[in-house]
């Protein structure tokens, strides 16, 4: 190898290896007033984690997608094995968000594939979300989950900073939501814990841990990017599924005792 | 993850601890200033409100609506009237952010509901009067889905069509002053960042709504709004034409005074004034989840068949 080659080796070196060198802490990142990071902005996923957040191919209406479980496969207890298969035989009819355009629970709003903006205050961060106008109120306020409140679509959510990354605990989730179009599911018992990283002005690390003793094995993990929304005066719409749907079913149908 | 140090009585215990002593503050204070007030007359116009970091007023927290309300006179009957209420507030879980120590005292002799036309006889538009007492005679048994009630079928409120029952709470950022709303899990994000409104093709149930501030008072003009939502039981429908401004001022520790104009020139020859407050509701409070679709049962009722084969 020539003098020139080693020289420009090591050069591409040093500059590949600069990601790596800039991480933790994100340099460059927008900060709040409390020196927090910014998430405030609007996001939205680029996976394909709404259909099947396991490795799966294309079909009508689907997007192929590699898979966004860290290992692979879902730890599934052999019946709630046999219940997610019967879920994706069923799909279609069975799915709550996609077929009764229920409110999509913790994770799913996340990486259902609409836009969501974050809200972001000291002690409040709200993510409202397009898809049925959902929203989450993350208390940072240090307030704990409170105690004997029934379980809601879109859990209790408190957050607290590990450094620059906001860890948030979910629990009081309804057991009616999937995890995904392909009938992933859970139990009431569902615990999750998710993280936000800023990695640049531009992306969050996305990553949500999942624990339920009636349905897994063992806590499993999904990781995937968030991507600012860049365009000018980009804002939330509506995607009023519900009402679209009522149009859909009973636009002509005959009431009972309608005349 | 539990730390779960706030019992479901330790929190009632506290509530009513905090609204006893609120109570008690409201009444020192009542009796405090009523030499002040009869001395000057204008002792809130001497009030100056708390600030967020960039100089507006700062109205976070949790509130109550009270009074904003399309109440016209000589409305026509509703069939729903009929059926009434129960009388019984929602369960408490559902309303422990409409707990308002000083809403009696605070509330009397504010403005409320329809202040202009004065006699509260709206300027109605002849067909548009005739359109919707054709669906209100329609309404029970309803003839279509079009007929059934909008809030009975979980379309997004609207402007006034939230049920005051539930909270309200406020959040700002430099760029954006956000309503969120319990009942339906509403949230306006009120863009005060000097963005224009959204392309005139798009339509939304809760409006395109941006904000500026004129002095210490939040003005909101809202534009774009589809004809899928009401101002009340007995107007269920606006036109796509409607246009509103909004004009919130924190008047005291305790009340933002709310000032609604409503042109919709496809229903009225003339714009209408409403008047309301939100009062503070109790510290601490939060807003819980009103999930409507997941759990409604009216539209199978009415129908005879459900929309969804899963669980």
């Amino acid at each position: 190898m020539s003098k020139r080659a080693v020289m420009s080796v090591a050069f591409w070196s040093f500059l590949l290896a600069l990601p790596a060198w800039a991480q933790a802490p994100a340099r460059g990142i927008p900060r709040a007033a409390d020196g927090k990071p910014d998430f405030s902005g609007v996001w939205q996923v680029l996976s394909t984690a709404a259909w099947d957040l396991e490795d799966h191919n294309g079909a009508l209406g689907v997007h192929a997608g590699q898979g966004v479980v860290e290992g692979g496969a879902i730890p599934y207890q052999p019946s709630a094995l046999a219940k997610k298969k019967e879920n994706f035989q069923r799909r279609d009819t069975n799915d709550p968000a996609e077929a009764a355009c229920y409110l999509p629970g913790v994770p799913r709003a996340t990486y259902m594939p609409f836009p969501f903006e974050i809200i972001q205050n000291p002690k409040l961060i709200t993510m409202s979300y397009e898809f049925d106008h959902a929203r989450r109120s993350i208390f940072t306020d240090g307030t704990p989950h409170p105690d004997g409140f029934p379980d809601f679509w879109v859990g209790d959510s408190r957050g607290r900073w590990e450094g620059d990354t906001l860890v948030v605990d979910v629990t009081n989730l309804d057991e009616r939501t999937w995890l995904d179009h392909a009938g992933n599911h859970h139990s009431d018992a569902l615990h999750v814990v998710e993280r936000y990283t800023m990695t640049d002005p531009d992306h969050i690390l996305y990553e949500a841990t999942l624990e339920d003793s009636k349905v897994f094995t063992r806590p499993w993990k999904i990781s995937m990017p968030l991507y600012r929304r860049t365009e000018k005066n980009v804002r939330i719409l509506e995607y009023e599924c519900v009402q679209y749907i009522q149009e859909q079913k009973y636009g002509n149908a005959k009431p009972l005792g309608g005349k | 993850m539990s730390g779960a140090n706030a019992s479901p009585t330790g929190r009632s215990h506290q509530l009513m601890i905090r609204t006893l002593l609120h109570l008690a503050a409201a009444s020192i204070l009542a009796t405090a200033s009523l030499p002040l007030l009869q001395a000057q007359n204008q002792t809130s116009a001497k009030w100056t409100p708390p600030r967020t970091p960039d100089g507006h007023p700062d109205m976070q927290g949790m509130w109550a609506r009270r009074g904003a309300a399309m109440a016209e006179a000589n409305a026509p009957k509703t069939p729903l009237s009929e059926f009434g209420t129960t009388g019984q507030p929602y369960p408490t879980v559902f309303n422990t952010g409409v707990i308002t120590s000083q809403e009696a005292s605070a509330l009397a002799n504010r403005p409320t509901g329809i202040i202009e036309p004065a006699n509260r006889v709206l300027p109605w538009r002849p067909e548009a009067d005739a359109a919707r007492r054709e669906f209100l005679s329609h309404m029970i048994p309803p003839a279509s889905l079009k007929y059934v009630e909008p809030q009975a079928r979980c379309v997004p409120p609207g402007l006034l069509g939230g049920d005051d029952r539930h909270p309200y709470q406020i959040t700002q950022t430099p760029k954006s002053f956000v309503l969120m709303y319990e009942y339906n899990h509403v949230t306006r994000v009120i863009y005060t960042d000097g963005r224009p409104h959204v392309g005139p093709n798009i339509r939304l149930y809760m409006g395109d709504s941006i904000g500026h501030w004129e002095g210490d008072t939040l003005v909101v003009d809202t534009t774009n709004f589809n004809d899928k939502t009401g101002f009340s039981q007995t107007i269920p429908y606006h036109s796509d034409a409607l246009h509103t401004v909004e004009r919130l001022t924190m008047i005291d520790p305790y009340i933002i005074d709310y000032q609604l104009t409503i042109e919709d020139s496809k229903l009225f020859t003339a714009p209408i004034r409403i008047a309301g407050s939100f009062a503070a509701a109790a510290k601490g409070s939060e807003l819980m989840e009103f999930a409507c679709a997941e759990g409604s049962q009216t539209l199978p009722n009415i129908f005879g068949f459900g929309l969804f084969q899963g669980q």
